[in-house]
């Protein structure tokens, strides 16, 4: 299974504490690195699936906000009177606000396995796109292979036949001309030899391709599972 | 030559006989062969290879012609192509053994479509036989022989 990477971010040492041993008592817990907004460096959100962003001293909530992707998932656990909560709510309508209330770390817990299993799942999506994109490239070769492979095969069944009726009465060749049959033969069982090569080369396509969508059905879906 | 036949009966063309045993002996006096192909110089080569051996041969190269032809010529055998223009070869041997008047008529597919695949369908169409191109003569006629 993928573990799932969470960045808590928060001023408050007591909030990571709490919420880190939570995670840590549930099944399947994710990697989680813990950052105060002092250290915090917007290029490591990209690395994480998920953000949960604790209280932080008065004034950093929306400097740390804003420097994450729009894109990325965000919990935000935060008192539900903070003055600045209705500001940002309408600046970020995708952000997911837990209130600081009794239950906060259950709560937490609960959407935050479901953000990291949406997270796991747009992955395998994207990853899909990016095999089928692959697996388009790979058919369109091998419909060209396919047909080639007829006409080459038509091509070289004249060939390597009328070398061979030539060759049948041999007697009525000069030995020049006996060479150079002989010579055409051999050069149209060498092509007959690659397409030999390309017809398994597409088999081994083939497998490839059907090992690759067996890979992506098989893996699993919901590495955020953690109750 | 002996070492490059070799070869080829290594490389080329394999040759498969699913239904000889159906047909019994057949009178050397009935040795007819129809030669089904939309390339004149694949007909001309067949040709070229059965003639030596006896067998009365006609050629067409249109496959909307074949029961016409089977009717006026009375083949002992017919050797189909598969990839032709209008109708293939699957779809000709399909209709061919349905028919009451025909379905007797031992079809060989001779077609460059080697996959097992190819072949299985070839079989499902009733076919008799299965030669894939590039063939040697000598596998040619070991398929036409079983038949005719």
């Amino acid at each position: 299974m993928r573990s799932a990477s969470v960045l808590i971010l928060t001023d408050e040492p007591e909030f990571a504490r709490l919420l880190t041993a939570c995670w840590r008592a549930e099944r399947q817990a994710p990697g989680i690195t813990v950052l105060s907004s002092e250290l915090w460096n917007d290029h490591e959100a990209a690395a994480h699936e998920l953000v949960v962003v604790g209280p932080v001293l008065e004034g950093k909530l929306p400097g740390v906000l804003r420097s994450l992707e729009p894109a990325a998932a965000v919990i935000l656990c935060v008192p539900a009177d903070s003055r600045e909560l209705a500001q940002l709510r309408s600046r970020y309508p995708r952000l997911v606000h837990i209130p600081l209330r009794e239950d906060w770390a259950q709560t937490l817990l609960l959407v935050a396995g479901e953000s990291l299993r949406r997270a796991e799942a747009l992955r395998l999506a994207k990853q899909a796109e990016r095999r089928a994109a692959k697996n388009e490239h790979q058919a369109t070769l091998g419909r060209y292979m396919v047909d080639m492979k007829h006409s080459v095969n038509n091509a070289l069944t004249s060939m390597l036949g009328n070398a061979e009726l030539l060759l049948l009465e041999p007697g009525q060749l000069s030995s020049q001309s006996l060479a150079q049959i002989k010579t055409i033969h051999s050069m149209a069982m060498r092509i007959n030899e690659v397409m030999q090569r390309f017809s398994s080369l597409a088999s081994e396509m083939r497998e490839a391709e059907n090992a690759s969508q067996a890979e992506t059905v098989a893996e699993p879906a919901s590495p955020g599972s953690h109750r | 030559m002996d070492m490059e036949t070799e070869e080829v009966r290594r490389l080329a063309a394999d040759v498969h006989l699913w239904s000889a045993e159906n047909y019994g002996e057949i009178s050397m006096l009935q040795k007819k062969v129809l030669i089904v192909d939309d390339s004149p110089s694949q007909v001309k080569l067949i040709q070229g290879y059965l003639e030596h051996e006896g067998y009365r041969l006609v050629g067409i190269n249109d496959p909307e012609r074949v029961e016409e032809a089977i009717a006026n010529e009375r083949p002992s055998v017919i050797l189909l192509d598969v990839v032709m223009p209008k109708r293939n070869g699957f779809q000709v041997c399909r209709e061919l053994k349905n028919h009451a008047d025909y379905n007797a008529i031992p079809v060989i597919l001779v077609t460059s479509k080697n996959t097992e695949s190819d072949k299985y369908w070839g079989q499902q169409q009733g076919a008799d036989g299965y030669v894939t191109k590039p063939f040697t003569r000598e596998e040619l006629l070991r398929a036409v022989r079983r038949f005719a």
